[in-house]
């Protein structure tokens, strides 16, 4: 339905009626998850749509107080289509970590728009992890700050949530179900041929060389004795403190430790020292394209002025080449948006 | 482009362009070794591998046949589990049985990629779950006395500190 602003003068919007209440058109252009049912044509439309563009979302860089109102946390979650995200496999870790930062004090801070979206995103997730099993740890993280969140709220002000009381009341059945959906979660074993025990070792060597959390080591080598004997193997340990730490801090442990050989130890005082880095955590991470301000996920790409412009292109090149467009990690997304 | 023809162990043989078919370190130096003329009808038996998995492990090299070939071997390659392109992971949507076949199929026919995306996907079905859930996921018997689960635990412990 096409709208017309109050005073005549702007084109108005066309609205669409999704599951989460009525979205203007140009949001939606590019989400492909959140459309309700609808109409054949309508479909069509939106199929058209998915196919024209990919996920991104232009963004002011410097949030001034002037600017924080235009940069919306809920228009960029939806833009950038943040619940269809979290069935990819590269995208999920990004994403809780997102949801890690937002879930907590912050939350009732919000708008009330950017918390619907919010709880929208974790019920995709809780939905998802209880299907797959993937990654529960992660997962009952969030439940923790979740239920600390609802208990907050509920003795914040004179015994009631400050804000929207029918808000709450919304948020509270979503997190009601959300923590529904977890306490039902549970792993059935498979009967299927063959196990991985029946594996050679070197599959399963194999397997645990890729596992790159020292949590996830130490639950395997409790879960039975031949995992405990790989995991045992200095190997494992030699290429998980060489994946989290670069030659330099490695060889600076090395000389100073009184290394008797142990990569276990090693590990342990690296990371001590310097922390597991941000970086190395998420296979996918959104970027920021430095030429048209615009935030995308790097597998899908965006529509660049670079690309579309080759004139432009060319003075980019005159003046000293493309640079590549860097990542945002999620605790840099949320400095663009006033919190 | 010439074919070559690869049977399964049951019997069941698969007509494959030598392109694909050398995917398989395996399958390049036996025929390298054996300098196989292209006029020549040669049936290679792979009596470890049923026709079920040899035709998912034949799809898998068909769709990565021009993937750049990997870096060379050395120890601090990606770990990252969650590394996985979506074709790979819904390629790999199957039951457990079946992709612990293909993990040894391609350990078998030495094909590195597909060993690679195998073994991310079972990793990733580790990640995050405590000793008891990973025993349940692959219905491992938990095989360790009382004073041994003790011990383990125990030299574990720092993991758990943050």
């Amino acid at each position: 339905m096409p709208f017309i602003s109050k005073d005549w003068r702007s084109p108005g919007e066309a609205w669409v009626k999704t599951d989460e209440g009525w979205e203007k058109k140009k949001v939606l252009e590019n989400c492909k998850a959140i459309k309700a049912e609808s109409s054949d044509e309508e479909t069509m439309e939106a199929a058209e749509a998915e196919q024209a563009m990919q996920p991104h979302c232009q963004i002011t860089i410097k949030c001034t107080k002037e600017i924080a109102g235009f940069n919306e946390l809920d228009e960029v979650v939806k833009r950038l289509d943040f619940r269809s995200a979290v069935k990819d496999v590269r995208r999920f870790n990004y994403i809780c970590a997102l949801l890690d930062l937002l879930i907590g004090q912050q939350m009732t801070a919000l708008s009330g728009c950017a918390q619907k979206a919010l709880l929208a995103m974790l019920e995709e997730v809780a939905s998802h992890v209880t299907k797959s099993h993937h990654n529960p740890r992660g997962f009952r993280r969030l439940l923790t700050k979740l239920r600390a969140v609802s208990v907050a709220e509920k003795s914040s002000c004179w015994g009631g949530p400050l804000g929207s009381q029918l808000l709450w009341d919304q948020h509270s059945i979503k997190i009601n179900k959300i923590l529904k959906m977890a306490a039902q979660m549970q792993i059935c074993e498979p009967d299927s041929h063959p196990q991985l025990l029946q594996l050679p070792e070197e599959c399963i060597r194999e397997i645990i060389l890729r596992l790159s959390d020292h949590r996830d080591l130490a639950a395997s080598a409790q879960a039975c004795e031949t995992m405990a004997n790989i995991v045992d193997e200095q190997r494992v340990w030699r290429e998980l403190t060489k994946f989290h730490f670069n030659p330099q801090q490695i060889e600076l442990a090395l000389n100073k430790e009184s290394f008797n050989g142990d990569w276990k130890v090693i590990f342990n005082s690296l990371k001590r020292t310097y922390g597991l880095s941000e970086e190395r955590q998420y296979a996918e991470m959104l970027s920021l394209c430095k030429y048209c301000r615009c935030l995308f996920w790097r597998s899908l790409g965006h529509p660049c002025i670079a690309d579309q412009c080759p004139e432009f292109r060319a003075r980019l090149q005159e003046a000293g080449g493309l640079t590549p467009p860097s990542p945002v990690p999620p605790s840099a997304f949320l400095k663009f948006f006033s919190l | 482009m010439p074919q070559i023809k690869l049977q399964s162990s049951d019997g069941e043989t698969f007509a494959v362009d030598v392109e694909i078919a050398k995917c398989s370190v395996t399958i390049k130096t036996m025929l390298e070794d054996l300098g196989m003329d292209e006029e020549e009808e040669e049936v290679v038996p792979l009596p470890n591998v049923n026709s079920a998995i040899l035709k998912k492990v034949i799809q898998w090299a068909t769709y990565h046949k021009d993937d750049p070939p990997p870096p060379e071997d050395d120890e601090n390659k990606e770990k990252r589990t969650d590394d996985i392109s979506s074709w790979d992971a819904d390629f790999l949507k199957v039951d457990q049985g079946t992709l612990f076949e293909l993990i040894l199929a391609a350990n078998y026919l030495d094909i590195k990629g597909l060993l690679d995306v195998t073994c991310k996907t079972v990793a990733n079905m580790i990640k995050g779950k405590a000793p008891e859930e990973i025993r349940k996921t692959f219905n491992i018997k938990n095989d360790f006395t009382a004073s041994e689960e003790e011990q383990v635990r125990k030299e574990n412990e720092w993991c758990e500190e943050k």
